[in-house]
């Protein structure tokens, strides 16, 4: 176990000791949310990560560290905050599958870029959530003041990886 | 049947290229890959599972701690620089997903927050939303990389927000009169 999973269950059990505290029935409601919550989440990551580990088989080598690896620079990173804005579904598809792309080899910035592009571009939220909810103007508003953030997010890595030499301790 | 597929459209779609996936590595790679591969899979699983839970744990624990009309309130009224600030850190502590966030998004526009607030938010929650970050980023990619991910993150939900106000279309929230 990693000193930050220890950190976050402490966090955790700080956090539930805090609703203890406001009452048990605080409590209880705590704990039927995050067991509704795992009851959803567990078995999609039972489907997602063996679908990224097969994935991880099948994306060639040379993507991760030739298109998006640490050499590619100023172009991989715009590739990768692109490419991170078509990744599909939340959470459990993309983590997976950036780490296949870590796997592979690819640069720290780079691999910042492509979480940053599909957070902030995230194309399937936007057309799903986003355009319904408020409006097309607001999406036009939005992208024209993101656009650039990713690649930003992937030049501020570049300054930021050589305190961070443990960042893509691949396991 | 359809609504099964509807309800759990995600799972669907998932273990559709799973399978897809799976057959290939298995006719392209061979039964030992297939093998190798899902091993992997099954050590991470094991590895990110005690994690996982912990970070939902807080989640929930945070939702009862941190009511959402707060968050409105702390939006509506502010503007300036301040009120950026403090939309960034609205969105980073916002839990859930966008069939959460969005919609407490339009009721903060509704409300009176401007734009610049608006999308502030929209990116915090969307790039650094700390229940994300704690149960997926920090077990599957490690707190190294979150770590640097996250602090690289950091300013981008303030840049959004000055940029998103000095951009020149008219906009105003579905639901109130014109602006």
């Amino acid at each position: 176990m990693t000193p930050g999973q220890i950190l976050l269950i402490a966090v955790a059990l700080i956090a539930f000791g805090l609703t203890l505290r406001r009452g048990l029935p605080t409590a209880q409601r705590a704990l039927r949310e995050t067991g509704q919550t795992v009851v959803r989440v567990l078995p999609l990551l039972a489907l997602a990560l063996p679908m990224a580990a097969f994935l991880a088989e099948l994306i060639p080598a040379d993507i991760g560290s030739g298109l998006l690896g640490p050499e590619s620079g100023l172009t991989g990173l715009v590739i990768a905050s692109f490419a991170g804005g078509f990744i599909p579904g939340g959470p459990f598809v993309s983590f997976p599958l950036v780490l296949t792309f870590i796997k592979a080899g690819a640069g720290g910035p780079q691999v910042v870029a492509l979480v940053s592009g599909w957070a902030i571009l995230g194309f399937h939220r936007v057309i799903a959530w986003e355009w319904p909810v408020l409006g097309p103007r607001f999406i036009l508003i939005r992208l024209i003041a993101s656009i650039a953030l990713p690649v930003l997010a992937g030049l501020l890595a570049e300054l930021l990886l050589p305190s961070f030499p443990h960042a893509l301790a691949r396991p | 049947m359809l609504s099964f597929f509807r309800r759990n459209s995600s799972a669907v779609i998932i273990g559709a290229i799973g399978l897809l996936a799976g057959a290939l590595v298995h006719q392209l790679r061979g039964p030992a890959a297939f093998r190798h591969a899902l091993g992997n899979a099954a050590d991470l699983f094991l590895v990110i599972l005690p994690a996982m839970l912990a970070g939902l744990l807080l989640a929930g624990s945070l939702k009862q701690l941190v009511p959402t009309g707060v968050l409105a309130r702390w939006m509506g009224a502010e503007s300036g620089m301040r009120g950026l600030l403090l939309a960034t850190v609205a969105g980073m502590a916002m839990p859930g997903g966008p069939m959460a966030a969005f919609p407490l998004v339009l009721v903060l526009a509704q409300g009176g927050a401007d734009r610049g607030a608006l999308i502030a938010f929209i990116v915090a929650w969307a790039l650094n939303g700390l229940q994300r970050v704690l149960v997926w980023e920090v077990p599957l990619l490690g707190a190294d990389f979150a770590l640097l991910r996250f602090l690289c993150g950091l300013p981008l939900p303030f840049i959004a927000g000055v940029l998103a106000r000095r951009v020149p279309i008219r906009w105003s929230p579905p639901g109130a009169g014109p602006a």
